[in-house]
């Protein structure tokens, strides 16, 4: 009997499996319209009872070090800014510069040196090679130069020296004008850390890092693969903070993140995309978030070699493709918004009036084109992308469209490494990838169309056009932002007119989260600012 | 015996130096530059000459091998670029989390697939049977990836019985340890339980049957000694061999199951490692897990000249 038993038993659960699978389709189909997310009311809150708790977030990669001047990644920089602290920070629209360690700046007339006033309430938290000591403009021209010397990403080039003035006051000497230079400053990668901790731990310091900010790691809290704990930090120059700890764990894979989300393992999850995002808006437990990114997703074709060196035929390209069709097939979950143009909406460069030049889809005006050009048969066109499914449908979606006008669109898929490769050697027909960074136009505009960017991913395109390349100079040696706009929008405008890349879409910042957390600013730039000593400090409703 | 088993041991040299070189040549040769993938889109052509040089990728090949093997020779399996931690060091911190998960898996799939196979034998063409191996034939042929995200679906999101992901470690409570490591090592072990019973039932049909089986029953024993000191004694060198291949599959078997479930093993390792062009990392790694391997089927060699006398590899060498 037992025996039968048992045998029912494993039985039956294989089917309860299977029959899972399909109950979960039969509930998303139920579920389609989204209910509108509540904002809780939280005014009856008082000060007190926001006090306590841990924050835990989902990241979509593994933070592999977090030594300022060896990360790479977004989701690295992520975890950084909540230990470290830079001297300015972005405010949560990412558009003006915020006070942070350092309290004002000005720049010379010339443009090429910047003076800082640092507070002077400001401790390190306690390592193993200082017990929490003071910090001053020593340290800043010891994190800034050591930035400068040895970013793996090279995060401050313009910077030449710093100079120590005081305890705090510091000088900072760029190469030439540089007005990017306090964008750059945002970067986690120039954070300001202490010496002795720096040099105590050597190579391990990317595991044990040590900062300013809100949280510090908490003992063992560095744990390769899974993740990373953070307690508050008492001292923290930016006053109180309400949460206890601030936990980063690493969840690769997108159903997992959403399954994580839904279960109560973690409060917030970053980088969700697909069926996932419904099934978040559908729970009244949680929150959905999408908001237009910094990151712009486009097709770029090469400019020096094959059929498309012919303006003519980038044209002809531009005009057959849908972009709005393109988007709603490519985001079915809100994932992106359609976009036209090389610079993010949220960038202070970008003009909505040069959407008017981008090529609006009309096949026939394509072939015309096309005929013009000397090409009425068509021709072949090697596209090369990168490995993800996304990547995948994008190029089937060009494909389609560029048969219309009878181009015969070739997709190559390839893992990152060898895809960035085939891009920056300018050897490819058609590249098909996307660029995010701050928001000053120059790290779009200059890595992808100047001429100094030749041989890098970001102008595989082979991009070069003598009055863009000085506009971009110019514009970069001015320190007036709003002259510097001014500029940038004529080189955006130049620009556009080569047809040199489609821009299809803006990426969404797709932030799914529980309807507990509170006051956590999803930023553009996806830089997690859960407190910041001045505007942000996140909380969790008990 | 013993010179026997030192001559197996021998035999191993060639096919890790084999093994070892393959990967080599196999993560240099292939396109995609390392630099690149650990920068990112961002990094300009500086950049990347600078990671190129410190990462000794300027070295010719052969001497970027000699390198390698001089390393290796003093017990160094290199530095992972991406951690920038040494990869011995990386392993071994990994090791005990996948061996836990395997370990596991595997006694999960001992404890039912071996009984369910000698049930299903003893009680051929029954109910029990047929139900028993049509499960073990889907079993084995489920892939594994589904079916993480199922038992997650059923089990953690909708019943909230078991976290979704992660590992809890003895700081965490016995508790928090069990259910962490519950649903990952039941998918690991799926396919292994369906392999033990079906290989149990097999080579229990062919002893069952035989005349000296019949003879012990007509002594008078009773049906359940026959089964089990008679019977599956005699059925074991062969769910032996599987053991000893499965310990071997449950270890990279992980690598699919330590990603579904952000399970901080040596699989998870080697696919971020993978996903970064992390040379040294993947060299490291393929290497440990193919020491691994052999070691583990020399162990089912030794093993079963205990368990069952009649193998002999002299004999075996001479009829070969």
């Amino acid at each position: 009997m037992k025996r039968r038993l048992f045998a029912v038993a494993l039985a039956l659960s294989m089917v309860v499996g299977l029959v899972a699978g399909c109950g979960g389709k039969e509930k998303e189909e139920t579920k389609k319209e989204p209910e509108k997310q509540e904002e809780v009311d939280t005014s009856n809150v008082s000060d007190e009872d926001k006090f306590g708790g841990t924050l835990t977030i989902a990241l979509a990669s593994i933070a592999s070090n977090i030594d300022p001047i060896m990360y790479t990644g977004v989701y690295e920089g992520q975890i950084i800014e909540n230990i470290a602290d830079t001297l300015i920070v972005y405010d949560n629209a990412v558009t003006d510069f915020e006070p942070s360690l350092a309290t004002e700046w000005t720049a010379n007339e010339a443009g090429d040196e910047y003076t800082f006033t640092l507070r002077d309430d400001v401790y390190f938290q306690p390592g193993k090679y200082q017990e929490g000591r003071k910090m001053t403009a020593e340290d800043v021209k010891y994190s800034l130069e050591r930035s400068h010397n040895e970013s793996a990403l090279a995060r401050l080039t313009m910077l030449d020296h710093c100079e120590v003035i005081d305890d705090t006051h510091v000088k900072c000497v760029l190469e030439s004008p540089n007005a990017s230079f306090l964008a750059a400053l945002t970067n986690s990668g120039n954070v300001i850390v202490p010496k002795e901790e720096v040099e105590g731990w050597g190579d391990e310091f990317g595991a044990h890092l040590v900062g300013t900010g809100p949280f510090m790691m908490a003992e063992n809290g560095w744990k390769t693969d899974q993740g990373v704990d953070l307690v508050k930090f008492d001292k923290f120059w930016g006053g109180d903070i309400y949460l206890d700890g601030l936990n980063f764990v690493y969840i690769t894979e997108v159903n997992q993140r959403v399954n994580a989300l839904k279960n109560g393992e973690v409060d917030i999850a970053y980088d969700l995309t697909g069926e996932g995002i419904e099934e978040i808006k559908a729970d009244s437990n949680l929150k959905m978030i999408q908001e237009a990114g910094m990151g712009v997703n486009y097709i770029y074709f090469n400019m020096a070699n094959g059929p498309t060196a012919d303006i003519k035929v980038r044209e002809a390209l531009q005009t057959a493709v849908d972009r709005e069709a393109m988007v709603s097939a490519l985001y079915q979950y809100g994932e992106g918004q359609v976009g036209y143009l090389a610079l993010p909406p949220n960038s202070w460069g970008y003009d909505e009036s040069l959407i008017d030049i981008v090529p609006k889809y009309d096949v026939e005006k394509a072939k015309k084109l096309l005929a013009e050009a000397g090409y009425a048969d068509g021709f072949e066109l090697e596209y090369y992308t990168g490995d993800s499914a996304t990547s995948k449908k994008i190029g089937e979606i060009f494909q389609q469209f560029c048969a219309q006008i009878g181009v015969t669109v070739n997709i190559h898929q390839a893992a990152w490494g060898t895809f960035s490769e085939i891009g920056a050697s300018g050897n490819a027909d058609v590249i098909s990838m996307s660029w995010t960074w701050y928001p000053d136009p120059y790290f779009y505009l200059n890595k992808m169309f100047h001429e100094e960017s030749l041989g890098t991913l970001g102008n595989g395109q082979q991009f070069n056009i003598p009055e863009v390349n000085e506009l971009l100079d110019e514009a970069v040696a001015v320190s007036d932002q709003n002259e510097r706009a001014e500029l940038y929008k004529q080189a955006l405008k130049l620009i556009t007119e080569q047809y040199a890349q489609i821009d299809y879409s803006v990426a969404n910042v797709n932030v799914g989260m529980s309807s507990k957390v509170m006051d956590f600013p999803v930023r553009p730039d996806k830089t997690i600012e859960v407190a910041d000593g001045v505007t942000n400090n996140t909380w969790l409703a008990k | 015996m013993l010179k026997m088993i030192l001559k197996r041991i021998f035999q191993l040299i060639p096919v890790l130096l084999i093994t070892m070189s393959i990967t080599f040549v196999i993560t240099r040769v292939l396109p995609g530059n390392p630099a690149v993938s650990i920068l990112g889109p961002q990094a300009s052509a500086e950049d990347i000459e600078k990671m190129e040089e410190e990462m000794g990728l300027h070295d010719p090949l052969p001497v970027q091998y000699v390198h390698y093997i001089g390393g290796l020779l003093t017990g160094d399996l290199g530095t992972s670029y991406r951690y920038h931690r040494p990869v011995a060091g990386l392993i071994l911190e990994k090791l005990p989390n996948t061996l836990q998960l395997a370990m596991t898996s595997l006694v999960i799939a001992l404890l039912i697939g071996v009984p369910v196979g000698i049930l299903s034998a003893v009680k051929q063409y029954s109910i029990f049977d047929y139900v028993a191996m049509i499960t073990a034939l889907v079993g084995v042929s489920m892939p594994t990836f589904w079916l993480g995200l199922m038992l997650v679906l059923v089990f953690s999101v909708n019943l909230g019985w078991f976290p979704t992901m992660g590992m809890a470690t003895l700081a965490d409570g016995f508790g928090a340890v069990v259910s962490h490591l519950f649903l990952p090592a039941l998918c690991l072990s799926f396919g292994s339980m369906a392999n033990f019973a079906r290989i149990s039932r097999s080579s229990m049909l062919e002893v069952v049957n035989q005349d000296y089986m019949k003879a012990v029953r007509a002594k008078g024993i009773r049906e359940s000694v026959v089964i089990m000191k008679h019977g599956f004694k005699n059925a074991l060198p062969p769910i032996v061999t599987v053991l000893g291949m499965r310990i071997a599959s449950l270890m990279t078997g992980a690598i699919m199951i330590e990603t579904i479930f952000s399970w901080p093993g040596i699989g998870r390792l080697i696919v971020e490692a993978i996903n970064n062009n992390d040379f040294e990392l993947i060299q490291g790694a393929v290497l440990f897990m193919a020491v691994l391997y052999v070691g583990v089927n020399l162990i089912v060699d030794i093993a079963y000249l205990y368990i069952n006398p009649k193998v002999s590899y002299e004999s075996e060498r001479r009829a070969g």
